[in-house]
Formats: structure tokens, sequence, C-alpha cells
């Protein structure tokens, strides 16, 4: 590598690191979310290594401790697949300071590399918390010959970068294929979309296969499905063999680790020369924008004030393909389900999620709209909006407008996103399921005050976490403390009450405990709205 | 004799399959020349200036800077020239010594020559005290100033600026006017884009006039404005063509 590149991503580094804004801001405020952040992305890791460790754990408690090589490269290779490809876009092309990159002396394909290496090195931590605890583990229970470690270790380098190829290749092939039309934003947010879906199916498709081939007939087991996966994704296998051949005192296994680097370095070296050769061309098109300018002032419309800030907010979610893939998943998540419910069936459909585990489907109708929450509620738009004003700020800032209704406009926005999602939801699942009118209700009723609840309680957690000086909106809507702390705690609760529901939906009256969530749910609502409130005061 | 610095030959821009931005344009910048380029908004400037610095991939024609072509030696053009974008985007999180240290590293300047011109521009443009502090941290008039440091520390051949006197104060626009014309003494050019007529006819020798992304008038400011103003010469052509 040569030494101009070393120093592009030394300063694209530096330029993004929480250690130079600690040194140099004089912004005390400034300095202090740089340590909670510090502090925060530390606590994310220790609970990773912890939870890498555990599977360990219990992975050698269940006498299969020679998956874990094969689940470690799957875990990693499945992560820095989907963090690379929601990133590809704002940090491999399309950047903010495009301009000034290309024009310096730089080849077009070492930005591209740089940028790709940046983005390695950045995720590289959260790699390795599977890797290292996994590493630990696997040694220390499987009692493998000292060699494994520092194989592990080598070979771990390398197990992301074929994902995190494979992704920013795909991203970029979207990008390329949305550059030649008109409303490139659209085909980029569609496809993207398209491809997301087909990964998330790709678990079962695979399942089908197998099924249909009839090579089991029963529920597989965690262990019989990673090694199904490794049959198509060879680099993981070649990890896994590499370090249990080793282990067991194997020379040959070395063999597979040295496999594993050379296809690596081979498919880098392929894609980036494809990537740089049309790298300038693809920017180029996306930065351009299609103009008409014949337009002739007619037919406008007045809109109140709150509903001028949500149109606002709408225009800001879909002139951004990474805004509206983090955020609008979810809602076409429920739509799918929603659709498959009615055609499938729900029993059908919980039988192919819970993998044909002998649970009766009806203790599960309780937890109907926590289900279509677990889609939509995810994610509010309320969350980042309020840091995406970014440079923008101003704009707000100086309308005459109390902040108080600038924050209901955007909390209005994240209701009409929301809600005719969740009534469609609740009502295809409800409808599948054959509930009584009384319980479509009661479902309906807790479903909307979950919306609202997520709508204020993302506010809460935007306005507290407001970031407005990033450099990327990548690092507000994916990366931002807002989002961690409003999703995690949600996830978590979230999947909690799903099991609570069913359990208590077998010993008490169904319509009773959605009756109490929704009183729960709507008081947690109304603080959040207040808490909202009194944030804008201040 | 004076080299020929920056020739533009039929060089076209098309957005979207037909619209033409830029269409046929044809220019020559030769050393010692202060070239201003002026138009309406949505003219064509910007989408050739970042033609001409190797940022905006182009359908026809051929750019030459020092002889060599933007799109077949792209490193030794830019090796060349020095660009500041309208609005430039610096790392924010970086202070203004770390990015003007990345410029002078990226450019192979050594040590001591970084040091003495950094030194030199930042006394200049009364910035010195503030190169340790954030970029976040500054004005838009002090990031513009940090920019065209950065931009004059590798000592270019070629100066491209896309309106580079906006939010600068009155003496930073004197500095930076004053350095251009001492570039140009020393063999360098310097070609950028303005609204501001009036520093336009006091500063440069020569000048283009685009319009509809096609040049409507070109030549040295005598020629162009025969005793009348440049503003009136302006709206003239404008109306004109």
């Amino acid at each position: 590598m040569r030494s101009k590149n070393l120093v592009l991503i030394k300063t694209l580094l530096k330029a993004t690191s929480l250690w130079n804004i600690r040194k140099y801001s004089k912004d005390k405020k400034k300095r202090g979310r740089a340590i909670a952040s510090f502090i925060g992305i530390s606590c994310l890791e220790i609970m990773l290594f912890v939870y890498s460790f555990s599977t360990c754990m219990g992975l050698h408690a269940a006498g299969v401790i020679e998956t874990v090589p094969i689940a470690c490269a799957l875990c990693v290779s499945a992560i820095a697949f989907v963090f690379t490809f929601l990133k590809t876009n704002g940090y491999l092309l399309n950047f903010k300071e495009y301009d000034m990159l290309m024009a310096l002396p730089f080849k077009v394909k070492d930005i591209a590399i740089c940028k790709f290496l940046y983005m390695y090195i950045k995720s590289f931590p959260w790699y390795m918390g599977f890797l290292l605890p996994m590493m630990i583990g696997y040694g220390i229970f499987s009692k493998s010959s000292f060699w494994v470690y520092p194989l592990w270790l080598i070979l771990g380098l390398f197990v992301p970068i074929i994902p995190m190829v494979i992704a920013a290749f795909v991203g970029f092939l979207i990008a390329k294929a949305s550059a030649g039309f008109k409303k490139k934003n659209v085909i980029q947010i569609v496809l993207t979309l398209i491809f997301v879906m087909i990964c998330f199916s790709f678990q079962y498709i695979i399942e089908a296969i197998f099924k249909n081939d009839q090579v089991t007939a029963v529920a597989l087991k965690a262990s019989e499905l990673t090694d199904m996966i490794s049959t198509y994704y060879l680099p993981a296998e070649w990890f896994a063999k590499a370090i249990t051949m080793v282990g067991q005192g194997n020379v040959l296994g070395l063999l597979y680790g040295a496999i594993l680097v050379v296809i690596t370095i081979a498919l880098f070296e392929i894609i980036f020369i494809l990537v740089g050769k049309n790298y300038r061309q693809i920017n180029s098109a996306l930065q351009s924008h299609d103009v008409k300018r014949n337009y002739k002032i007619a037919g406008l419309k007045k809109r109140s004030v709150l509903n001028t800030i949500a149109y606002k907010e709408l225009k800001r979610l879909t002139g951004s393909t990474t805004y509206f893939v983090n955020v609008a998943l979810g809602e076409i998540f429920a739509v799918v389900g929603g659709i498959a419910v009615l055609i499938l069936g729900l029993d059908k459909v919980v039988g192919v999620v819970t993998k044909g585990a002998p649970i009766p489907h009806g203790i599960v109708y309780p937890a109907i709209p926590l289900m279509v929450y677990f889609f939509i509620g995810m994610m509010a738009t309320t969350v980042c909006s309020p840091s995406l004003e970014g440079k923008n700020y101003w704009i707000m800032q100086s309308l005459p407008l109390e902040k108080k209704t600038i924050y209901q406009g955007k909390m209005l926005f994240n209701l009409y996103l929301t809600v005719p999602f969740m009534i469609f939801g609740v009502l295809c699942f409800s409808i599948s399921a054959h509930l009584p009118a009384l319980n479509m209700i009661l479902n309906l009723i807790l479903g909307l005050v979950l919306c609202a609840f997520s709508t204020a309680w993302g506010c809460v957690c935007g306005i507290r976490h407001m970031r407005l000086d990033w450099e990327n909106e990548v690092e507000v809507i994916k990366q931002g403390s807002a989002v961690s702390i409003y999703l995690l705690p949600n996830m978590l609760v979230t999947m909690g009450l799903i099991v609570l529901v069913v359990w208590l939906g077998t010993i008490v009256n169904p319509n009773l405990i959605t009756l109490v969530l929704i009183m729960v749910v709507a008081i947690l609502a109304v603080l959040s709205y207040l808490k909202v409130l009194k944030l804008t005061k201040k | 004799m004076k080299n020929v610095v920056l020739d533009i030959k039929g060089y076209s821009k098309t957005y979207g399959g037909d619209k033409k931005a830029a269409d046929n344009i044809n220019l020559t910048v030769e050393s010692g020349d202060i070239y201003g380029f002026i138009g309406h908004n949505g003219a064509g400037k910007s989408t050739t200036i970042r033609a001409i610095v190797g940022v905006l991939d182009f359908n026809e024609g051929e750019i030459l800077i020092d002889g060599h072509s933007v799109k077949n030696e792209p490193l030794e053009c830019k090796k060349l020239t020095a660009y500041i974008p309208d609005n430039p985007d610096l790392y924010e999180n970086l202070t203004g010594i770390q990015y003007l240290n990345f410029i002078a590293d990226v450019f192979e300047i050594d040590v001591e020559k970084r040091q003495s011109l950094i030194q030199k521009y930042a006394d200049m443009f009364e910035i010195t005290d503030a190169l340790g502090d954030l970029i976040s941290s500054y004005s838009h008039g002090m990031k513009q100033k940090v920019a065209i440091i950065s931009a004059l520390i590798h000592e270019p051949k070629l100066m491209v600026l896309d309106e580079p006197f906006v939010g600068l104060d009155p003496k930073a626009s004197f500095t930076l006017k004053q350095i251009m014309h001492e570039m140009c003494e020393n063999g360098s050019a310097v070609f950028f884009s303005t609204h501001v007529l009036d520093v336009a006819e006091k500063l440069c020798n020569k000048i283009a006039i685009i319009k509809k992304g096609k040049i409507i008038t070109t030549g040295t400011m005598e020629e162009l404005t025969q005793g009348q103003s440049l503003e009136s010469v302006f709206l003239e052509v404008e109306d004109e063509k």
C-alpha cells in the first residue's frame, strides 16, 4: 500500500475519531458527548463479548463445540455484510467530501479502496466482539493446540472482507443501475429494499430447499442450520476447517487458511478494479440532478403548520436511501407479513417462524399487536429527525415557531407513517386468526397506543441525544446514540412482552391482558409526550 | 512566450440523456492569466470547473492541463492543479493544522517547506492562532481560508476557484487577490468563477461569459469592455444571445 493511501486512511479515521474531538474541542458539551459515546460503545462491546462467550459455553454444554468456528465466521460475515451494505451509499459512494478528495492527486481506484478499508477498520472492533471471545471459548472448551489462537486471529482479519466486498459491490451495482434513471433515488430505494427482502428470506429459502429434498423432515437444529449455510458460503467453511484441523494437529488445515486468504485478496482486487473504472462516472451521475426548468407557479396548496413540518419530514425521508431503508423497512415488512398471513394463514406463518416447533398457534393471538409493533416500532423517524437537521438546523430555528410545534410536526409525521401500517398489519393478522370483533378492536387500540408511544419516546431519545455536527448521515441513522438508546431496549422489551403475553394468555383472559397493556402503554406514551414538551422548553 | 496551462477543446456534459449542462466549450488559459468565468446561476460554471479538476465525468471533448489530459492522465493533472469549491467540505473533526498537514502529505511536500508555507499563508490570512482548533468550530470564512491555504501550499501551476470571494472578509479578499497576482507573476494561472463583476473587472485580464452551457463571448478584458463597464457588457450580451 502506497504511503499516500495510508495518509488518507489515517486522516479518515482521525476525522471521525472520538479521541480527536475529546483532545481538541473547546466545547465542553462536545467533549462530554465524545466520552459518553466511548463509554457507550465500550459497554456494548463488553455485552457482545459476554454474549459470544456464553454462546460458546452453551454450545459446549450441548456437546457441539466443534460448530463454534463456523458459527463465529457466519456471525462475523453476516454482520459485515449488513453493516457494509447499508453504509455503501454515503461512505463509499456519494459522500460529502467527494469533490475535495477527487481533486487531490489520488488514483480513483485508491480513493475507493481507502474508503473501503476505512469502513473495515471502523467496523473491526465489532467483528472482534465475536472473534475474540469465540476464539477463547473454543480454545478452552475444545482443548485445541496453541496454534489455533494465532491462526484464528490471522484468519479473523480476512473473514469479514469477502462479505464486505460483496456487499459493497451489490451497493455499487444498485447505484450504477439507478444512476441511469431520472428518479435515481426512488430506483435506488426500491432495488435496495428488494435486495434486503431477498436477504431476509434467504434462511427460509435454504430450509425450503432442504425440506423439499427431504434431507430433514423435522425442525432443524441450530448446528445443522449453520452447517447448511456454510455449504453455501464457502469462506466460512474454509475458516472452520482451517481452525478445526490445525486444532487437531493436522497441518493440512493451513491449506484451507491459505485458500481463504488468497481468494479474499483476489476477490478484493477484481472487485476494486471494476469499481475504480466506474467510480467517477457513478458518483457524477449520483450527484447530478434531473432538471426540467419549465415550472409554472400554479396550484400551490396551503397547509397547517404541523402538516407543513410533517411534509418536510416526508421529503427528508424519501430523499435519502439510507434513511428510508432504515426507517421504512419495518413498515414494508408489516405489509409483506400481513399479506403473507392473509394468503397462507397465521398458523402456517407462525409455524415457519418457529420452525415447526410444537406450539399451539392460538396462544400467540394475544401478542398480535406486539408482533406487528416488532416490525413497525423498532425505528421511529423522531429518533433521527432532530439530528438529521444538521447544518440546516438554522432554518427551523429562525422560523417564527415554538420549539414545541416543530417537534409536534415531527411526531405527527411519524404517526402518519406508522398508524396506517399498524392498522393494516393488525387487521390482516386478526382476520387471519379469525378473532372476534372485540379482540380485533382491542388489538387495534393497542396498536395505536404503541405507535403513539414509539413516536413520543423516539422523540425524547432524538432530542436528548441530538447531534448536528455529523460528517455523514449514516453516523446519525445507524450509529447515533439516540438510535442505540431507543432501539435496543425497545427490541428487548417487546420480545419480553411477547413471551409474557403469550404465557399470560394461557392463564388469563387475553382481552384483559390487552386492556392492561393499552393502559400501561398509553400512560407511557403520555409521559413521553410530556417529556418532549419539557425538553422543548429548554 | 506564454505556456498554455489550461486548454479546453469542445467540452460537453450531458445530464439525463439530452440536457446539455455544458455545450462545446472551448477555452485557453495561459500562464500569467487571471481568467474570470462569469454567468447566471445554473449557467454551467460549476459543471465546467468540476470537470476541469477531474471531479466530474464528461461526455465529449478534451481538457488538457499543461499538456496532460484530464481523462487519460488525471494524476499528473491533479498534481499541477489546486481546486477550491464554492462551499468547501473539509473534515470537520480535524484541526486546521491536521487538515493542512494531510494535504501537504498527499502532495509530498517536505517538512520545512510545508511549515514555512503554512506559516506564511496562515499569517497573511490571520488564521494562525486558530489552526489548533477543530474545523467544526470555524466560521464559513475561516473554513474558506483553510481551503485556500491548502490549495496554495503545493504551489500549483493552475488554481481553479469556484466563487472564491464568498464569505471572505474584505482583508482576506484583498490578500487573495494579491496572492493571485503573485502566482501569475511566477508563471502560474488562475481560473475562477464569480458573480462579483467589479472584482472580475479589476482582477482579470481575460473573461469568458457562459449562458445555458454555451460560451457566448470570450476575450481579453480590453477587447470585451472597450471602455464600457464589465457589468454593462455582461447584461448586453446576456440579453442579446
